[in-house]
């Protein structure tokens, strides 16, 4: 009875843990399934680079404005449990000295947030009106009655100038929520003993005819897979 | 009553072209919005190439002269038609302004239906925790069945025909939406203000308990 109360409590504690970590992609059937894909030392690896397009589909915060995305999945042996860690990973462009290592999602929602902060909405808002009166009145001079008509135009243009950081995700509650989601999105980390499966998000831009690659360190091992 | 007839054209103009400019003004800040981004991205390759020591300096020095990107947009386009007529012992020279647009369907029309429309007008969802404020999200829900559950966070909201949009303050919510003999919805999502997502919930109808065969594995 006190092994299922103690073990309860556990849970308990661990729950919370569990349900705030994140929680990745869920992987496809065999890393072959992506358009990179490699195998070391019984570990598969698949990857796929997201266009601009399949990263405003993907996500809710704007992640094209700081970085390019990565899908990875890891395939552990089964009776061998694979250590994840955002360090293992880097992405270099083709015949480039330097590579660039994955951002942590605070870093990225942080950027997002910099770069939503300087924006200002400007709205310009016109408007026409066409009017038409017709009547009758007394002319105060000379008292004879008149009748009188007109048609009248109005053509208007009003501009509106938002507050610096009035534009959407510049504010603190969204940079969590984006936090929230490049986290919840992202590659976990740990130890994976079945496949797992995240974006990884590299703080570069991705330039028309450049071929990126991504470099993982499998217990050890570099595997470099091209990225399409 | 002239004035009133006036007033009558102006106001049943209003509405629709209300309606009519949200999108428009939707799109037309998604496409600056790419653009934006297409011009930071391009000043940070320029960055990239210089070296890296270098590389920080200049960007703390880059991003404390940097002015504000400004997004222009276009907001509500109004049109008025009007019609009066006057009849009185004396001339009035200031009733010869005749129409005036601003007075009777400017601002029903004018207003930024993102800032200060009046919540009547856009969607009878416009009530309680789901109204519409400047700062929180804008989901909009399609549902098959339109009478499905709608459920967030595990509280129940109402049903999809009456929640076709929702305001949400910016966070991460689970969404699901359930109906009798349909298999559940469920999808995680995350509201950013000012910004708007749709989510489109079919609900398929539960297998028969005689009919267990194939399961469908989603990559």
């Amino acid at each position: 009875m006190n092994r299922e109360i103690l073990l309860g409590l556990v849970l308990l504690a661990v729950a919370p843990l569990v349900a705030s970590g994140p929680r990745g992609t869920v992987p496809k059937a065999a890393a072959n399934r992506y358009p990179s894909h490699a195998e070391k030392d019984s570990v598969s690896v698949g990857a796929a680079l997201l266009t601009s397009d399949e990263v405003r589909k993907t996500f809710v915060s704007e992640v094209n404005r700081c970085c390019v995305v990565v899908e990875v999945a890891l395939y552990p042996p089964k009776d061998k449990p694979q250590p994840v860690s955002l360090d293992d990973f880097a992405v270099r462009v083709m015949g480039s000295e330097t590579a660039v290592k994955p951002s942590s999602a605070k870093v990225v929602a942080a950027s997002i947030q910099k770069s939503a902060e300087s924006q200002r909405d400007v709205t310009v808002s016109p408007s026409v009106g066409v009017g038409h009166e017709s009547g009758t009145y007394v002319d105060p001079v000379t008292g004879a009655r008149t009748s009188g008509h007109g048609t009248y135009t109005e053509v208007g243009v009003a501009v509106g100038i938002g507050e610096p950081g009035s534009h959407s995700g510049s504010s603190e509650r969204d940079r969590d929520t984006m936090q929230t989601e490049l986290s919840e999105k992202g590659l976990p980390e740990g130890t994976a003993s079945a496949p797992v499966a995240g974006y990884l998000y590299f703080p570069l831009t991705k330039k028309k005819n450049t071929t990126l690659q991504l470099e993982c360190a499998l217990n050890g091992n570099k595997v470099v897979l091209t990225l399409p | 009553m002239a004035a009133r007839v006036l007033l009558l054209i102006t106001l049943l103009f209003s509405p629709p072209m209300l309606l009519c400019a949200i999108p428009q003004q939707a799109s037309t800040t998604v496409q600056q919005e790419s653009a934006v981004s297409a011009v930071s991205a391009s000043s940070k390759q320029a960055g990239e190439q210089a070296p890296a020591a270098a590389k920080t300096d200049d960007k703390v020095q880059k991003d404390a002269k940097s002015p504000q990107k400004i997004h222009v947009r276009l907001g509500t386009i109004s049109f008025g038609f009007g019609y009066s007529y006057f009849s009185g012992p004396y001339y009035y020279p200031y009733r010869l302004y005749g129409f005036y647009p601003y007075g009777l369907g400017y601002p029903v029309v004018f207003c930024d239906p993102l800032w200060c429309a009046p919540a009547s007008l856009l969607s009878p969802a416009y009530s309680g925790s789901l109204a519409y404020a400047a700062d929180k999200g804008e989901v909009k829900l399609t549902a098959d069945p339109k009478t499905a559950e709608v459920y967030i966070d595990g509280a129940y909201a109402g049903t999809a025909d009456h929640l076709k949009t929702m305001w949400l303050d910016s966070g991460a919510y689970d969404l699901s939406v359930s109906a009798k003999g349909r298999k559940e919805f469920r999808q995680r999502i995350y509201i950013l203000s000012r910004k708007s997502l749709k989510i489109l919930a079919r609900l398929e109808p539960e297998k028969e308990p005689d009919a267990v065969g194939e399961t469908e594995v989603k990559p």
